[in-house]
């Protein structure tokens, strides 16, 4: 009983730290898929007297992935039945050329402004339509979710260090008696600290072991799923084997690294 | 060897300023049964804690089984100490640990295989009629019953030499004669030398004792 305390003692802090950071690298995943959905969903229109080469466009203006050429062909359709095939001729030659651009990434109000800056600096764009309105709302909502959910992960974070910390003194109370015993019958550190690092090398295990089945299990809910569905955002999946491997690395490095610290106070006492 | 311990004019305390053993001269020979003796608070334990180096003298010198303990580095204090049997006056025993696994303590210290350990274990643990207690944790067991385990503890391993500090404080008569047993015995039959620090001398011990008696920080060796 008393060894099955002990190990849940140090388990659920293990466990609550790398929810933490698990909880982080999916936040950062999800965040990451949802920007991507959004710059796929946003695009500058930029109107040019002259034809343009994308290759010049990517060199002149930082951050553009792609330029596409908008036909005109439709607007001509519209003006089929107003104007004649004669007038419908001369305006086919007198139309600008019209492009939509996908960038990068989702970019700041700033880097907007400073990208407009580049294509107005190109001598033939006339035009560069940013529908900055919409991207503005939709940038500080996607920055809102961005930030809450760090903060949140960094919250985690900070109570699972802190719980360590408390399961660390604890450790101290408890295992000085027996050190300081052990230590009077001539143990060697080795002897004195292996039960130590025997519990934080099994607890890392079973923690992380824990935590990789729960983020293997949950994105595998169909609720879940579609709860993110809804929200337009995609279901991040959990790699059993390279994301268990990670974080029973991370535990372990943390745990023995604790260990180390105690077993170093203790012996200095 | 000819003393196993050698301590010239040593002042021991638990501060500078507060020696409770002051110039203090003692010598053992080995296979000797020692008592010293004093009230409550002389400084008996104070004295056994320096021969197995939880307290380094002031000043003086200080030698236990051929080692300085003054400058002694905690590599040799390790390995002396593991030639050392102690009993406590607070028992000391692990309480997350079975009574078996505690007197199996000094000898896993000294790198005997488990099964070996154990063996002796039981048969030190029989000697002590705790043998049916084995598994009991020390929680689970009345005090006396605590410093039959302790005593077990510190002969398990043959030490070269026992220090006991008041072995017999919370036992019975039966319990304490079978202790004083168990010490002639390592004395007569194994060579240990024994250091006992108690408040009194039983009458009916029966055998050759060097007498030590501790009064105001200075130690009188009674003929």
């Amino acid at each position: 009983m008393k060894s099955l305390k002990n190990h849940i003692s140090v388990i659920i802090p293990l466990f609550v730290l790398l929810f933490s950071i698990q909880f982080t690298f999916s936040i950062k995943n999800i965040v990451e898929g949802y920007e991507l959905k959004l710059i796929e969903e946003y695009s500058i229109v930029i109107v040019s007297q002259k034809p343009l080469e994308e290759s010049v466009i990517k060199n002149k203006v930082a951050g553009v992935r792609s330029l596409t050429p908008i036909s005109s062909k439709n607007i001509l359709d519209r003006l089929k039945k107003d104007l004649s095939s004669q007038n419908l001729a001369l305006l086919k030659v007198s139309l600008p050329n019209f492009y939509s651009v996908k960038l990068d990434r989702l970019p700041s109000e700033e880097e907007l402004e400073r990208i407009t800056k580049n294509f107005k600096s190109i001598n033939s764009i006339t035009k560069v339509e940013t529908f900055v309105k919409t991207h503005t709302k939709v940038y500080k909502m996607f920055h809102f979710i961005q930030v809450l959910s760090y903060m949140f992960a960094g919250l985690i974070l900070i109570i699972s260090v802190l719980l360590i910390f408390k399961q660390m003194k604890i450790w101290l109370l408890e295992h000085q008696e027996r050190m300081s015993i052990m230590t009077l019958f001539g143990a060697p550190f080795w002897m004195k600290s292996i039960f130590l690092y025997k519990l934080g090398l099994i607890d890392s295990f079973i923690s992380s072991l824990l935590v990789s089945l729960l983020f293997w299990y949950v994105p595998k809910r169909d609720d879940f799923v579609n709860f993110l569905h809804s929200l337009g955002v995609e279901v991040y999946s959990f790699e059993i084997f390279k994301d268990t491997l990670t974080l029973l690395g991370i535990s372990v490095v943390f745990s023995l690294f604790i260990v180390t610290l105690v077993i170093s106070k203790l012996n200095n006492r | 060897m000819e003393h196993v311990i050698n301590a010239n004019k040593i002042t021991i305390g638990y501060g500078k300023d507060e020696p409770v053993i002051t110039e203090v001269d003692m010598a053992i020979k080995p296979h000797e049964f020692v008592f010293i003796t004093g009230k409550s608070g002389s400084g008996k334990s104070t004295i056994l804690k320096s021969l197995y180096g939880e307290l380094s003298p002031f000043s003086g010198s200080l030698n236990v089984c051929g080692v300085d303990i003054k400058n002694i580095s905690t590599s040799n204090l390790n390995l002396l100490r593991r030639y050392l049997g102690i009993v406590f006056q607070d028992y000391r025993l692990i309480n997350e640990w079975s009574v078996e696994k505690n007197v199996m303590l000094p000898l896993m210290i000294g790198g005997f295989s488990k099964g070996v350990s154990l063996k002796q274990a039981h048969k030190l643990l029989k000697h002590v009629n705790l043998l049916h207690k084995a598994d009991k944790y020390p929680m689970e067991l009345s005090g006396g019953e605590q410093q039959r385990v302790a005593m077990a503890r510190a002969l398990a391993h043959n030490p070269v030499m026992i220090l006991a500090d008041e072995p017999t404080g919370n036992l019975d008569e039966y319990s304490s004669e079978l202790i004083w047993d168990l010490l002639k015995n390592a004395r007569d039959h194994l060579g240990t030398t024994v250091v006992v620090v108690t408040h009194h001398i039983p009458p009916t011990l029966g055998i050759d004792y060097k007498h030590y008696f501790l009064e105001s920080g200075v130690l009188y060796e009674v003929s």
